[in-house]
Protein backbone atom coordinates (compact mmCIF):
# COMPACT_ATOMS: atom_id res chain seq x y z
CA UNK A 1 0.00 0.00 0.00
CA UNK A 2 1.32 3.36 -1.31
CA UNK A 3 0.08 5.73 1.48
CA UNK A 4 3.37 7.96 0.55
CA UNK A 5 1.86 8.85 -2.72
CA UNK A 6 -1.49 9.01 -1.07
CA UNK A 7 -0.50 11.53 0.77
CA UNK A 8 1.95 13.28 -1.60
CA UNK A 9 -1.23 13.82 -3.83
CA UNK A 10 -3.93 13.70 -1.78
CA UNK A 11 -5.37 17.93 -2.94
CA UNK A 12 -5.02 16.95 -6.32
CA UNK A 13 -6.75 12.91 -5.82
CA UNK A 14 -9.77 15.10 -3.91
CA UNK A 15 -9.96 17.49 -7.05
CA UNK A 16 -10.69 14.59 -9.35
CA UNK A 17 -12.50 12.51 -6.95
CA UNK A 18 -15.31 15.22 -6.58
CA UNK A 19 -15.80 15.72 -10.08
CA UNK A 20 -15.91 12.48 -11.23
CA UNK A 21 -18.29 12.20 -8.32
CA UNK A 22 -20.42 14.90 -9.46
CA UNK A 23 -20.95 13.02 -13.11
CA UNK A 24 -21.26 9.74 -11.34
CA UNK A 25 -24.04 11.68 -8.64
CA UNK A 26 -25.93 13.17 -11.87
CA UNK A 27 -26.43 10.29 -13.48
CA UNK A 28 -27.25 8.61 -9.94
CA UNK A 29 -30.41 10.74 -9.81
CA UNK A 30 -31.98 9.12 -12.38
CA UNK A 31 -31.74 5.69 -10.54
CA UNK A 32 -33.14 7.27 -7.63
CA UNK A 33 -36.00 9.29 -9.16
CA UNK A 34 -37.22 6.24 -10.72
CA UNK A 35 -36.80 3.68 -8.16
CA UNK A 36 -38.51 6.32 -5.38
CA UNK A 37 -41.87 6.60 -7.56
CA UNK A 38 -41.99 2.51 -9.13
CA UNK A 39 -39.42 0.85 -7.22
CA UNK A 40 -37.74 -0.29 -10.21
CA UNK A 41 -33.87 -0.27 -10.96
CA UNK A 42 -34.03 1.37 -14.42
CA UNK A 43 -30.85 -0.64 -15.72
CA UNK A 44 -31.34 1.55 -18.97
CA UNK A 45 -30.55 4.90 -17.54
CA UNK A 46 -27.04 3.73 -18.23
CA UNK A 47 -27.63 3.62 -21.69
CA UNK A 48 -29.66 7.37 -21.22
CA UNK A 49 -26.72 8.72 -20.26
CA UNK A 50 -24.63 6.99 -23.23
CA UNK A 51 -27.05 8.65 -25.77
CA UNK A 52 -26.41 11.93 -23.95
CA UNK A 53 -22.65 11.87 -24.87
CA UNK A 54 -23.97 11.25 -28.48
CA UNK A 55 -26.63 14.05 -28.69
CA UNK A 56 -23.63 16.20 -27.47
CA UNK A 57 -21.47 15.78 -30.18
CA UNK A 58 -24.15 15.26 -32.87
CA UNK A 59 -25.34 18.99 -31.76
CA UNK A 60 -21.93 20.07 -31.89
CA UNK A 61 -21.60 18.43 -35.18
CA UNK A 62 -25.03 20.60 -36.40
CA UNK A 63 -23.74 23.95 -35.44
CA UNK A 64 -19.75 23.10 -37.31
CA UNK A 65 -18.19 22.36 -34.53
CA UNK A 66 -15.88 19.79 -35.10
CA UNK A 67 -12.97 17.69 -33.22
CA UNK A 68 -10.32 19.71 -34.63
CA UNK A 69 -11.85 23.08 -34.50
CA UNK A 70 -9.63 25.80 -32.71
CA UNK A 71 -10.55 26.75 -29.20
CA UNK A 72 -13.52 28.78 -29.44
CA UNK A 73 -13.68 32.69 -28.17
CA UNK A 74 -15.10 32.82 -24.34
CA UNK A 75 -18.84 34.09 -25.79
CA UNK A 76 -18.80 30.93 -28.36
CA UNK A 77 -18.07 28.92 -26.00
CA UNK A 78 -20.95 29.98 -23.77
CA UNK A 79 -22.78 29.01 -27.35
CA UNK A 80 -21.34 25.77 -27.67
CA UNK A 81 -21.89 25.03 -23.67
CA UNK A 82 -25.48 25.51 -24.01
CA UNK A 83 -26.09 23.49 -27.61
CA UNK A 84 -23.99 20.94 -26.29
CA UNK A 85 -26.26 20.78 -23.33
CA UNK A 86 -29.52 21.03 -25.41
CA UNK A 87 -28.36 18.30 -27.68
CA UNK A 88 -27.50 16.26 -24.65
CA UNK A 89 -30.31 16.57 -22.60
CA UNK A 90 -32.76 16.26 -25.53
CA UNK A 91 -31.47 12.48 -26.78
CA UNK A 92 -31.18 11.54 -23.03
CA UNK A 93 -34.83 13.09 -22.36
CA UNK A 94 -35.94 11.07 -25.74
CA UNK A 95 -34.36 7.84 -24.48
CA UNK A 96 -35.63 7.74 -21.32
CA UNK A 97 -39.02 8.26 -22.62
CA UNK A 98 -38.67 6.03 -25.17
CA UNK A 99 -37.68 3.27 -22.58
CA UNK A 100 -40.87 4.21 -20.82
CA UNK A 101 -43.08 4.09 -23.49
CA UNK A 102 -41.61 0.90 -25.32
CA UNK A 103 -40.59 -1.27 -22.16
CA UNK A 104 -42.28 -0.24 -19.38
CA UNK A 105 -45.90 1.19 -19.75
CA UNK A 106 -47.05 -1.92 -21.83
CA UNK A 107 -45.52 -4.10 -18.30
CA UNK A 108 -47.70 -1.72 -16.03
CA UNK A 109 -50.40 -2.09 -17.92
CA UNK A 110 -50.69 -5.60 -17.52
CA UNK A 111 -49.68 -5.95 -14.18
CA UNK A 112 -46.54 -7.71 -15.13
CA UNK A 113 -44.53 -8.89 -12.23
CA UNK A 114 -41.56 -7.05 -10.44
CA UNK A 115 -38.84 -9.60 -12.04
CA UNK A 116 -40.29 -9.25 -15.48
CA UNK A 117 -39.65 -5.18 -15.34
CA UNK A 118 -35.88 -5.93 -14.10
CA UNK A 119 -35.55 -8.34 -16.82
CA UNK A 120 -36.76 -5.50 -19.35
CA UNK A 121 -34.27 -3.11 -17.66
CA UNK A 122 -31.70 -5.13 -18.60
CA UNK A 123 -32.58 -5.64 -22.23
CA UNK A 124 -33.60 -2.35 -23.18
CA UNK A 125 -30.00 -1.71 -21.75
CA UNK A 126 -28.48 -4.17 -24.16
CA UNK A 127 -30.52 -3.24 -26.84
CA UNK A 128 -29.98 0.51 -27.06
CA UNK A 129 -26.26 0.05 -26.23
CA UNK A 130 -25.85 -2.69 -29.03
CA UNK A 131 -27.68 -0.67 -31.37
CA UNK A 132 -25.36 2.40 -30.97
CA UNK A 133 -22.54 0.24 -31.50
CA UNK A 134 -23.39 -1.04 -34.60
CA UNK A 135 -24.55 2.39 -36.20
CA UNK A 136 -21.50 3.74 -34.93
CA UNK A 137 -18.67 0.85 -35.82
CA UNK A 138 -18.02 0.30 -32.19
CA UNK A 139 -15.39 4.12 -33.00
CA UNK A 140 -14.49 6.09 -30.33
CA UNK A 141 -15.54 9.79 -30.92
CA UNK A 142 -13.26 12.55 -30.05
CA UNK A 143 -14.93 15.34 -28.97
CA UNK A 144 -14.30 19.55 -29.50
CA UNK A 145 -11.70 21.33 -27.07
CA UNK A 146 -14.39 24.73 -26.20
CA UNK A 147 -11.68 26.12 -23.60
CA UNK A 148 -8.13 25.25 -22.33
CA UNK A 149 -7.97 23.33 -19.28
CA UNK A 150 -5.68 25.94 -16.63
CA UNK A 151 -5.24 25.62 -13.09
CA UNK A 152 -7.31 28.55 -11.68
CA UNK A 153 -5.94 28.42 -8.02
CA UNK A 154 -3.94 26.17 -6.18
CA UNK A 155 -4.56 24.86 -2.46
CA UNK A 156 -2.25 23.24 -0.56
CA UNK A 157 -0.70 21.08 -3.39
CA UNK A 158 -4.44 20.46 -5.02
CA UNK A 159 -4.50 22.40 -8.27
CA UNK A 160 -8.18 22.99 -9.05
CA UNK A 161 -8.46 23.26 -12.81
CA UNK A 162 -11.40 25.13 -14.53
CA UNK A 163 -12.79 22.18 -15.88
CA UNK A 164 -12.80 20.39 -12.50
CA UNK A 165 -14.01 23.38 -11.10
CA UNK A 166 -16.90 23.54 -13.62
CA UNK A 167 -17.91 20.16 -13.25
CA UNK A 168 -18.73 20.20 -9.78
CA UNK A 169 -20.16 23.66 -9.95
CA UNK A 170 -22.65 22.52 -12.53
CA UNK A 171 -23.38 19.19 -10.74
CA UNK A 172 -24.28 20.99 -7.85
CA UNK A 173 -26.83 23.79 -9.28
CA UNK A 174 -28.37 21.45 -11.16
CA UNK A 175 -28.95 19.03 -8.34
CA UNK A 176 -30.05 22.21 -6.04
CA UNK A 177 -32.45 23.16 -8.93
CA UNK A 178 -33.80 19.36 -9.48
CA UNK A 179 -34.28 19.26 -5.44
CA UNK A 180 -36.49 22.94 -5.33
CA UNK A 181 -38.24 21.69 -7.87
CA UNK A 182 -39.29 17.86 -5.82
CA UNK A 183 -39.81 19.80 -2.90
CA UNK A 184 -41.12 23.30 -3.50
CA UNK A 185 -43.46 23.56 -6.65
CA UNK A 186 -46.63 21.66 -7.17
CA UNK A 187 -45.36 18.94 -10.07
CA UNK A 188 -42.61 18.16 -7.58
CA UNK A 189 -45.58 17.71 -4.78
CA UNK A 190 -46.84 15.68 -7.28
CA UNK A 191 -44.05 13.12 -7.90
CA UNK A 192 -43.87 12.97 -3.79
CA UNK A 193 -48.00 11.97 -3.76
CA UNK A 194 -47.06 9.35 -6.03
CA UNK A 195 -43.93 8.23 -5.08
CA UNK A 196 -45.72 8.23 -1.30
CA UNK A 197 -48.82 6.48 -2.08
CA UNK A 198 -50.26 5.98 -5.61
CA UNK A 199 -53.88 5.48 -4.66
CA UNK A 200 -54.31 8.50 -2.78
CA UNK A 201 -52.57 10.42 -5.61
CA UNK A 202 -54.84 9.22 -7.89
CA UNK A 203 -57.82 10.64 -5.40
CA UNK A 204 -55.98 14.43 -5.15
CA UNK A 205 -56.39 13.83 -9.13
CA UNK A 206 -53.08 13.31 -10.17
CA UNK A 207 -52.35 11.41 -13.54
CA UNK A 208 -49.68 8.39 -12.88
CA UNK A 209 -48.61 8.28 -15.80
CA UNK A 210 -48.24 12.06 -16.72
CA UNK A 211 -46.03 11.74 -13.11
CA UNK A 212 -44.21 8.92 -14.51
CA UNK A 213 -42.98 10.73 -17.87
CA UNK A 214 -42.27 13.82 -15.91
CA UNK A 215 -40.22 11.59 -13.79
CA UNK A 216 -38.34 9.99 -16.87
CA UNK A 217 -37.85 13.48 -18.19
CA UNK A 218 -36.01 15.17 -15.24
CA UNK A 219 -33.68 11.87 -14.65
CA UNK A 220 -33.05 11.68 -18.81
CA UNK A 221 -32.11 15.56 -18.39
CA UNK A 222 -29.52 15.12 -15.40
CA UNK A 223 -28.10 12.25 -17.58
CA UNK A 224 -28.23 14.46 -20.19
CA UNK A 225 -26.31 17.27 -17.79
CA UNK A 226 -23.76 14.42 -16.79
CA UNK A 227 -23.20 13.26 -20.27
CA UNK A 228 -21.77 17.15 -21.81
CA UNK A 229 -19.88 17.24 -18.31
CA UNK A 230 -18.57 13.82 -19.07
CA UNK A 231 -17.52 14.90 -23.24
CA UNK A 232 -15.68 17.87 -21.30
CA UNK A 233 -13.74 15.81 -18.76
CA UNK A 234 -13.28 12.59 -20.97
CA UNK A 235 -12.97 14.06 -24.43
CA UNK A 236 -14.42 10.83 -26.16
CA UNK A 237 -16.98 9.13 -26.59
CA UNK A 238 -17.89 5.14 -27.30
CA UNK A 239 -21.74 3.28 -27.37
CA UNK A 240 -20.38 0.94 -24.62
CA UNK A 241 -19.39 3.63 -22.37
CA UNK A 242 -23.05 3.17 -19.98
CA UNK A 243 -22.21 0.47 -18.80
CA UNK A 244 -19.39 0.80 -16.42
CA UNK A 245 -20.87 4.61 -15.47
CA UNK A 246 -24.40 3.37 -15.09
CA UNK A 247 -22.64 0.66 -12.73
CA UNK A 248 -20.94 3.32 -10.61
CA UNK A 249 -23.78 5.49 -10.50
CA UNK A 250 -26.10 3.00 -9.67
CA UNK A 251 -23.55 2.11 -6.45
CA UNK A 252 -23.72 5.80 -6.06
CA UNK A 253 -27.68 5.85 -5.43
CA UNK A 254 -27.20 2.76 -3.31
CA UNK A 255 -24.78 4.22 -1.15
CA UNK A 256 -26.57 7.63 -0.41
CA UNK A 257 -29.68 5.84 -0.15
CA UNK A 258 -31.54 5.19 -3.34
CA UNK A 259 -34.87 6.98 -3.86
CA UNK A 260 -33.25 10.02 -1.58
CA UNK A 261 -31.85 12.52 -4.23
CA UNK A 262 -29.50 13.89 -1.87
CA UNK A 263 -28.11 10.71 -1.19
CA UNK A 264 -27.47 10.80 -4.81
CA UNK A 265 -24.99 13.86 -4.18
CA UNK A 266 -23.49 12.05 -1.35
CA UNK A 267 -23.64 9.11 -2.76
CA UNK A 268 -21.39 10.21 -5.75
CA UNK A 269 -19.11 12.12 -4.35
CA UNK A 270 -18.47 9.68 -1.87
CA UNK A 271 -17.71 7.40 -4.67
CA UNK A 272 -15.42 9.36 -6.32
CA UNK A 273 -13.12 10.21 -3.59
CA UNK A 274 -13.18 6.52 -2.59
CA UNK A 275 -12.43 5.31 -6.27
CA UNK A 276 -9.40 7.80 -6.47
CA UNK A 277 -7.87 7.74 -2.10
CA UNK A 278 -8.19 3.38 -3.63
CA UNK A 279 -6.52 3.35 -6.60
CA UNK A 280 -3.83 5.90 -5.05
CA UNK A 281 -3.34 3.32 -2.69
CA UNK A 282 -3.49 0.21 -3.95
CA UNK A 283 -2.58 0.48 -7.97
CA UNK A 284 -4.98 1.91 -10.67
CA UNK A 285 -6.41 -1.32 -11.62
CA UNK A 286 -7.90 -1.85 -8.23
CA UNK A 287 -9.97 0.96 -7.96
CA UNK A 288 -13.31 -0.36 -9.13
CA UNK A 289 -12.76 -3.71 -6.37
CA UNK A 290 -11.94 -0.52 -3.69
CA UNK A 291 -15.20 0.96 -4.57
CA UNK A 292 -17.31 -1.86 -4.46
CA UNK A 293 -15.37 -3.31 -1.52
CA UNK A 294 -16.62 0.21 0.24
CA UNK A 295 -20.29 -0.30 -0.98
CA UNK A 296 -20.42 -3.73 0.66
CA UNK A 297 -18.73 -2.76 3.55
CA UNK A 298 -21.02 0.59 4.05
CA UNK A 299 -24.34 -1.37 3.24
CA UNK A 300 -23.34 -4.16 6.13
CA UNK A 301 -23.71 -0.86 8.68
CA UNK A 302 -26.35 0.99 7.04
CA UNK A 303 -28.49 -1.60 4.67
CA UNK A 304 -30.05 1.67 3.43
CA UNK A 305 -27.52 3.83 2.27
CA UNK A 306 -26.08 6.55 4.19
CA UNK A 307 -28.87 9.28 4.20
CA UNK A 308 -31.43 6.11 3.79
CA UNK A 309 -34.85 7.35 3.69
CA UNK A 310 -36.83 6.73 0.34
CA UNK A 311 -37.71 9.85 -1.83
CA UNK A 312 -41.36 8.85 -0.45
CA UNK A 313 -41.16 10.53 2.72
CA UNK A 314 -37.65 12.94 1.86
CA UNK A 315 -38.23 16.13 3.00
CA UNK A 316 -36.68 19.43 2.74
CA UNK B 1 -79.82 12.15 -9.01
CA UNK B 2 -76.01 13.32 -8.27
CA UNK B 3 -74.98 10.19 -8.15
CA UNK B 4 -76.43 7.02 -9.32
CA UNK B 5 -75.38 3.05 -9.27
CA UNK B 6 -76.55 0.50 -11.14
CA UNK B 7 -76.22 -2.80 -10.92
CA UNK B 8 -72.39 -2.47 -9.76
CA UNK B 9 -70.43 -5.77 -9.81
CA UNK B 10 -66.56 -5.84 -8.36
CA UNK B 11 -64.22 -8.44 -8.05
CA UNK B 12 -61.20 -9.43 -6.89
CA UNK B 13 -59.65 -12.33 -8.95
CA UNK B 14 -62.65 -14.77 -9.08
CA UNK B 15 -64.35 -13.50 -5.54
CA UNK B 16 -66.79 -11.04 -6.17
CA UNK B 17 -67.09 -8.26 -3.82
CA UNK B 18 -70.51 -6.46 -4.67
CA UNK B 19 -72.81 -8.69 -6.09
CA UNK B 20 -74.71 -6.08 -8.11
CA UNK B 21 -75.89 -2.74 -6.00
CA UNK B 22 -77.82 -0.07 -7.03
CA UNK B 23 -78.54 2.67 -4.82
CA UNK B 24 -78.47 6.96 -5.28
CA UNK B 25 -77.69 10.11 -3.60
CA UNK B 26 -79.44 13.08 -4.38
CA UNK B 27 -78.10 16.56 -4.48
CA UNK B 28 -77.56 17.94 -0.52
CA UNK B 29 -78.26 14.90 0.76
CA UNK B 30 -76.21 13.15 3.25
CA UNK B 31 -76.41 9.20 2.74
CA UNK B 32 -74.77 6.71 5.18
CA UNK B 33 -73.75 3.14 3.56
CA UNK B 34 -73.87 0.89 6.86
CA UNK B 35 -72.69 -2.07 7.60
CA UNK B 36 -70.52 -5.04 9.21
CA UNK B 37 -66.81 -6.14 8.59
CA UNK B 38 -66.22 -6.88 5.29
CA UNK B 39 -69.71 -6.24 3.94
CA UNK B 40 -68.10 -3.96 0.75
CA UNK B 41 -68.42 -0.60 2.07
CA UNK B 42 -64.44 0.47 1.15
CA UNK B 43 -65.11 -1.30 -2.16
CA UNK B 44 -67.80 0.40 -3.25
CA UNK B 45 -65.74 3.45 -2.07
CA UNK B 46 -62.89 2.60 -4.01
CA UNK B 47 -65.24 1.73 -6.99
CA UNK B 48 -66.85 4.85 -7.20
CA UNK B 49 -63.67 7.39 -6.80
CA UNK B 50 -62.49 4.67 -9.32
CA UNK B 51 -59.34 2.78 -7.85
CA UNK B 52 -61.23 -0.04 -8.54
CA UNK B 53 -62.67 -0.82 -12.05
CA UNK B 54 -66.26 -2.01 -12.30
CA UNK B 55 -66.69 -5.47 -13.30
CA UNK B 56 -70.57 -4.77 -14.31
CA UNK B 57 -73.02 -2.57 -13.98
CA UNK B 58 -72.89 1.51 -14.33
CA UNK B 59 -72.09 4.24 -12.48
CA UNK B 60 -73.62 7.61 -13.04
CA UNK B 61 -72.59 11.35 -12.02
CA UNK B 62 -74.99 14.14 -13.12
CA UNK B 63 -76.40 11.35 -15.60
CA UNK B 64 -73.40 10.94 -17.10
CA UNK B 65 -71.95 7.78 -17.49
CA UNK B 66 -68.25 7.50 -15.43
CA UNK B 67 -67.51 3.58 -15.48
CA UNK B 68 -64.86 3.56 -17.73
CA UNK B 69 -63.27 6.91 -16.13
CA UNK B 70 -60.18 7.05 -14.58
CA UNK B 71 -59.78 7.71 -10.50
CA UNK B 72 -58.08 11.27 -11.61
CA UNK B 73 -60.28 12.75 -14.10
CA UNK B 74 -63.43 11.94 -11.35
CA UNK B 75 -61.80 14.67 -9.55
CA UNK B 76 -61.93 16.80 -12.13
CA UNK B 77 -65.64 16.06 -12.04
CA UNK B 78 -66.42 16.49 -8.40
CA UNK B 79 -65.83 13.65 -6.66
CA UNK B 80 -63.74 13.43 -3.53
CA UNK B 81 -62.95 10.62 -1.58
CA UNK B 82 -61.33 10.64 1.83
CA UNK B 83 -59.98 7.33 2.20
CA UNK B 84 -60.17 4.82 4.88
CA UNK B 85 -56.75 4.88 6.94
CA UNK B 86 -57.61 8.66 6.17
CA UNK B 87 -54.35 8.26 3.71
CA UNK B 88 -51.86 11.59 4.58
CA UNK B 89 -48.82 11.85 2.97
CA UNK B 90 -46.94 10.95 5.79
CA UNK B 91 -43.57 13.14 5.01
CA UNK B 92 -45.29 16.40 4.12
CA UNK B 93 -46.74 19.30 5.94
CA UNK B 94 -50.04 19.83 6.62
CA UNK B 95 -50.62 22.63 3.90
CA UNK B 96 -48.67 20.23 1.37
CA UNK B 97 -51.33 17.64 2.04
CA UNK B 98 -54.23 20.29 1.45
CA UNK B 99 -52.65 21.70 -1.68
CA UNK B 100 -52.13 18.56 -2.96
CA UNK B 101 -56.34 18.52 -2.66
CA UNK B 102 -56.27 21.43 -5.20
CA UNK B 103 -53.81 19.83 -7.59
CA UNK B 104 -56.43 20.13 -10.52
CA UNK B 105 -57.33 23.33 -9.75
CA UNK B 106 -56.19 26.98 -10.67
CA UNK B 107 -58.59 29.47 -9.60
CA UNK B 108 -56.17 31.02 -7.15
CA UNK B 109 -58.81 33.44 -5.31
CA UNK B 110 -61.45 30.49 -4.55
CA UNK B 111 -58.51 28.02 -3.58
CA UNK B 112 -57.58 30.70 -1.10
CA UNK B 113 -61.52 31.07 -0.22
CA UNK B 114 -61.82 27.27 0.47
CA UNK B 115 -58.36 27.27 2.21
CA UNK B 116 -59.84 29.58 5.23
CA UNK B 117 -63.16 27.41 4.84
CA UNK B 118 -61.28 24.74 5.81
CA UNK B 119 -59.33 26.26 8.92
CA UNK B 120 -63.00 27.78 10.27
CA UNK B 121 -63.84 24.45 10.22
CA UNK B 122 -60.72 22.56 11.40
CA UNK B 123 -58.69 25.73 13.45
CA UNK B 124 -56.39 22.73 14.55
CA UNK B 125 -55.44 22.33 11.00
CA UNK B 126 -54.69 26.52 10.87
CA UNK B 127 -52.14 25.71 14.02
CA UNK B 128 -50.38 22.96 12.52
CA UNK B 129 -49.68 24.20 9.04
CA UNK B 130 -46.19 23.24 8.64
CA UNK B 131 -46.47 20.34 10.98
CA UNK B 132 -46.01 16.84 9.18
CA UNK B 133 -49.11 14.52 8.17
CA UNK B 134 -46.95 11.27 9.45
CA UNK B 135 -46.62 12.96 12.77
CA UNK B 136 -50.45 14.04 14.00
CA UNK B 137 -52.89 12.51 16.13
CA UNK B 138 -55.46 9.97 15.02
CA UNK B 139 -58.23 12.75 14.92
CA UNK B 140 -56.15 15.69 13.71
CA UNK B 141 -55.33 13.16 10.67
CA UNK B 142 -58.83 12.48 9.95
CA UNK B 143 -59.48 16.42 9.66
CA UNK B 144 -56.78 16.65 7.69
CA UNK B 145 -58.22 14.24 5.28
CA UNK B 146 -61.67 15.49 5.26
CA UNK B 147 -60.09 19.24 4.96
CA UNK B 148 -58.03 17.82 1.80
CA UNK B 149 -60.70 16.23 0.35
CA UNK B 150 -62.93 19.82 0.53
CA UNK B 151 -60.19 21.60 -1.24
CA UNK B 152 -61.27 19.95 -4.54
CA UNK B 153 -64.91 21.85 -4.25
CA UNK B 154 -66.24 18.61 -4.66
CA UNK B 155 -69.76 17.63 -6.03
CA UNK B 156 -70.16 14.77 -3.63
CA UNK B 157 -67.85 13.98 -0.67
CA UNK B 158 -66.71 10.35 0.14
CA UNK B 159 -66.33 9.52 4.04
CA UNK B 160 -64.89 6.14 4.35
CA UNK B 161 -65.15 5.44 7.98
CA UNK B 162 -64.28 8.79 9.70
CA UNK B 163 -65.16 7.73 13.32
CA UNK B 164 -62.32 4.87 13.19
CA UNK B 165 -60.09 4.22 15.49
CA UNK B 166 -61.43 7.89 17.48
CA UNK B 167 -62.47 8.61 21.03
CA UNK B 168 -66.32 9.29 21.31
CA UNK B 169 -65.70 13.00 22.16
CA UNK B 170 -63.59 13.64 18.86
CA UNK B 171 -66.35 11.51 16.61
CA UNK B 172 -68.87 13.90 18.08
CA UNK B 173 -67.00 16.65 17.24
CA UNK B 174 -66.69 15.56 13.57
CA UNK B 175 -69.87 14.42 12.74
CA UNK B 176 -70.93 18.32 13.39
CA UNK B 177 -68.31 19.01 11.02
CA UNK B 178 -69.61 16.79 8.72
CA UNK B 179 -73.58 17.95 9.25
CA UNK B 180 -71.90 21.96 8.88
CA UNK B 181 -70.31 20.48 5.46
CA UNK B 182 -73.60 19.15 4.00
CA UNK B 183 -75.22 22.56 5.27
CA UNK B 184 -73.11 24.37 3.29
CA UNK B 185 -74.30 22.65 0.31
CA UNK B 186 -71.90 19.62 -0.17
CA UNK B 187 -73.74 16.14 -0.93
CA UNK B 188 -72.28 13.52 1.40
CA UNK B 189 -71.66 10.28 0.95
CA UNK B 190 -70.67 8.41 4.66
CA UNK B 191 -69.58 4.67 4.73
CA UNK B 192 -69.42 3.94 8.72
CA UNK B 193 -69.68 1.12 10.67
CA UNK B 194 -70.54 3.33 13.78
CA UNK B 195 -73.94 2.80 12.54
CA UNK B 196 -75.65 5.13 15.57
CA UNK B 197 -74.28 7.74 14.23
CA UNK B 198 -74.40 7.11 11.30
CA UNK B 199 -78.14 7.03 11.10
CA UNK B 200 -78.85 9.98 13.50
CA UNK B 201 -77.16 11.93 10.86
CA UNK B 202 -77.72 10.78 7.62
CA UNK B 203 -81.12 11.76 5.68
CA UNK B 204 -81.08 8.26 4.11
CA UNK B 205 -79.25 4.95 4.77
CA UNK B 206 -78.60 1.91 2.73
CA UNK B 207 -77.68 -1.40 4.65
CA UNK B 208 -74.84 -3.82 2.74
CA UNK B 209 -74.59 -6.92 4.22
CA UNK B 210 -72.04 -9.10 2.10
CA UNK B 211 -72.01 -7.79 -0.87
CA UNK B 212 -75.44 -6.53 -1.21
CA UNK B 213 -77.85 -4.00 0.12
CA UNK B 214 -80.60 -5.56 2.26
CA UNK B 215 -82.81 -2.38 3.42
CA UNK B 216 -82.83 1.12 2.68
CA UNK B 217 -84.80 3.94 4.40
CA UNK B 218 -84.35 7.22 5.94
CA UNK B 219 -82.45 7.07 8.68
CA UNK B 220 -85.29 7.46 11.39
CA UNK B 221 -86.53 4.42 10.00
CA UNK B 222 -83.49 2.61 9.97
CA UNK B 223 -82.62 3.13 13.58
CA UNK B 224 -86.67 1.92 14.47
CA UNK B 225 -86.35 -1.10 12.39
CA UNK B 226 -85.74 -3.99 14.81
CA UNK B 227 -83.59 -5.93 12.63
CA UNK B 228 -80.92 -3.45 11.99
CA UNK B 229 -81.37 -2.66 15.95
CA UNK B 230 -80.58 -6.04 16.65
CA UNK B 231 -77.50 -6.41 14.17
CA UNK B 232 -76.26 -2.79 14.10
CA UNK B 233 -77.27 -0.97 17.31
CA UNK B 234 -76.25 -3.59 19.63
CA UNK B 235 -80.28 -3.92 20.89
CA UNK B 236 -81.18 -7.02 21.77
Amino acid sequence: MNFEFLFANIGDLTVTGLSQGAIYALIALGYTLVYGLLKLINFAHSEVFMMGTFGALFAWQLVGLHENNPIPSVPMMIVYLLVGLVGAAVWSGVTALAVEFVAYRPLRRRNAPRLVFLITAIGASLAISEAVGIATGRQQFGMPDLFKTTTLVTIGDAHITNLDLGVIVAAIVMMVVLDQFINRTRLGRGIRAVAQDSDTAALMGINKNRVIVLTFVLGGVMAGAAALLYNLKIGVTRADIGFLLGIKAFTAAVLGGIGNLRGALLGGLALGLVENYGSALFGTSWRDVVAFAVLVIILMFRPTGLLGESLGKARA
Amino acid sequence: MLLELQDLVVSYGRIEALHGISLGIEQGEIVALIGANGAGKTTTMRAISGLRAAHRGKIFLEGRDITRMRADRRVVQGISQAPEGRGIFPGMTVMENLDLGCYTRRDAAMIAEDRERVFTLFPRLAERRKQLGGTMSGGEQQMLTIGRALMARPKILLLDEPSMGLAPMLIQQIFAIIKEINGQGTTVLLVEQNAQQALSLAHRAYVLETGSIVRSGTGEELLADPAVQEAYLGVA
